[in-house]
């Protein structure tokens, strides 16, 4: 019996420059894809595809089949879960080659926040309008969602009695990884002093806190597993996936930035896949900030809250150590591809294809995207084919 | 009481639209009076754009609240996007806790030397962006004129 499984995957280069629009970077990824793949792109039957979000006139849509050479799709759609949507296009994937509605899918995302004339912050800052709560913040000071993630950063270091020394670790950590990463953006070595010398943005996040944004692409192919003699790679399953959207209210009593059982989705995905916490040999997370990492570390179950901090000021996330985590360096060092970041480097971990950054032994990897102010979860065990 | 033309902080390309979700907030702000959404059955505090109750499914009712709450999380700004933010110095942006139980992100009525810190008391008043008025956390007028008037 067939089963779904990824068979390509494809990453342009990461651009700190501007130059071509979403829409030539994504035909881009998809080519690299079904080479990975060996598959002509007249076989594809599915196509989903994850723009940023705003309002930018050329962001991604459905118009890139036509534009980019498809032939007749049976799967077609924008799928739009925000930072989730990675993931959340995997499931959707997976779920439509096992019903039978496609045989091969395409999962693409593509963005060039770095414009001609401005900075991707001034992207961000500019980004969000006036209407409603976001327009009420704007009006406030909050552009962008640096200062937005600055309250969340404030808030849990709080609360977890943390402090910048734990936002330094994860930067670090995540600079450890990029170190071996070719594709990288940031590879050079960070010591704590160079963190700290970093520019504040908005307190407590500095710079490096930040994820490094680029104009890039990625795409993924989802096919039946029935083309194991077309690829020469190791296939690799999803073996387990779930969402979880708290609805975390932001209203006295509860917290109103973290938090909210975003564990459930986790533990819901890992029983899908027959494994526990314990059997995952990688973990990437979606990191826009150093503090997200943290967050996640606790909510989705692999520390005790509060606890996160010391885990990476221990080492224990870095490579060699016990919980390896965002394994290329993820959003803070490598490149800011939304859900694609830690999705892509998941498959390349699985695959046994990462190099001087390749976790020994890694067949099971836990890939998690967030949306919004960790408003949504969509999560996916990813398994090495048997070999 | 000084007169300046537009906000401390922002640019009045950054007024809210003052007829759109959040009609209610801004026509009490107009008042100066603090107006926040809550539960017409329940009235258990609603989010801002929220307008069917998670408790009981009851319907949105906007009701005057008291001015005060409690800092739940803060930051000082340092990034000052060119265009829209008019001051030269790092800026705050604080999430208050109203008394009433709503959460709701703003800045000061003015420019302010030190931050007020998580779990702070703290008064608020408004401030207006283009002509519309949205809630601020208030800060006393500067010390410097207190000192002024006492040798």
């Amino acid at each position: 019996m067939t089963d779904a499984a990824i068979v390509g995957l494809g990453l342009t280069p990461m651009s700190t420059k501007p130059g071509a629009p979403p829409e030539s970077l994504a035909a881009q990824a998809v080519a690299a894809a079904l080479a990975d793949a060996g598959m002509e792109q007249a076989e594809v039957d599915g196509l989903l595809v994850n723009s940023s979000q705003g309002v930018r006139p050329d962001r991604l849509g459905v118009a890139l089949a036509r534009h980019a050479g498809f032939g007749p799709l049976r799967l077609l759609e924008h799928v739009e879960i925000k930072g989730a949507t990675a993931a959340a296009m995997v499931q959707r994937a997976v779920l439509a080659v096992r019903a039978g509605l496609a045989r091969s899918v395409v999962c693409v995302f593509a963005d060039t926040p770095i414009c001609p004339g401005g900075t991707s912050g001034s992207t961000y800052a500019r980004s969000g309008g006036v209407e409603g709560t976001r327009g009420l913040e704007r009006a406030s000071g909050l552009l962008g969602s640096v200062p937005t993630f600055a309250l969340l950063a404030s808030r849990y270091l709080s609360m977890s009695g943390g402090d910048e020394d734990d936002l330094c670790a994860v930067a670090c950590s995540a600079r450890r990884w990029a170190s071996y990463n070719l594709d990288a953006i940031s590879r050079t070595t960070l010591s704590p002093e160079q963190y700290r010398g970093s520019p504040m943005v908005s307190t407590p996040l500095r710079r490096l806190d930040c994820a490094r944004p680029v104009n890039g692409a990625g795409a993924i192919i989802v096919s039946t597993d029935d083309r194991r003699s077309d690829v020469n790679h190791a296939m690799v399953y999803v073996r387990g996936m779930a969402q979880w959207h708290p609805m975390r209210r932001r209203v006295a009593p509860g917290e109103s930035w973290f938090g909210g059982g975003a564990g459930e989705a986790v533990s819901a995905a890992l029983a899908m896949a027959g494994r526990t916490r314990a059997d995952v040999d990688v973990l990437e997370l979606y990191d826009p900030f150093s503090v997200v990492t943290l967050c996640l570390l606790e909510e989705y179950g692999f520390r005790e809250p509060g606890t996160a901090g010391l885990t990476f000021r221990s080492g224990e996330c870095d490579p060699g150590g016990s919980l390896p985590t965002n394994t290329g360096g993820g959003q803070l060092s490598a490149f800011y591809l939304q859900g694609m970041t830690p999705l892509a480097e998941a498959i390349i971990q699985v695959r046994g294809a990462g190099g001087e950054r390749q976790v020994p032994g890694a067949t099971t990897a836990l890939v998690a995207g967030i949306g919004g102010r960790i408003d949504h979860h969509a999560c996916l065990v990813l398994d090495r084919e048997p070999s | 009481m000084t007169f300046s033309a537009g906000d401390w902080l922002v640019a009045d390309e950054l007024a809210p639209d003052p007829h759109g979700t959040l009609a209610p907030l801004y026509e009490g702000a107009a008042a100066g009076q603090l107006v926040m959404p809550f539960c017409d059955h329940c009235s258990q505090p609603l989010e801002l754009e929220q307008f069917v109750c998670d408790a009981c499914g009851g319907r949105v009712e906007w009701r005057r609240v008291d001015p005060s709450g409690t800092v739940h999380a803060v930051t000082t700004v340092h990034r000052r996007e060119p265009g829209l933010i008019r001051v030269s110095d790092p800026y705050p942006v604080i999430d208050v806790e109203l008394d009433s139980g709503h959460r709701v992100i703003m800045t000061t009525t003015r420019p302010v030397s030190e931050q007020p810190g998580i779990g702070q008391t703290v008064a608020l008043s408004f401030r207006t962006v283009g002509d519309v008025a949205l809630p601020a956390v208030t800060v006393p007028h500067p010390s410097h004129h207190d000192s002024e008037v006492t040798p």
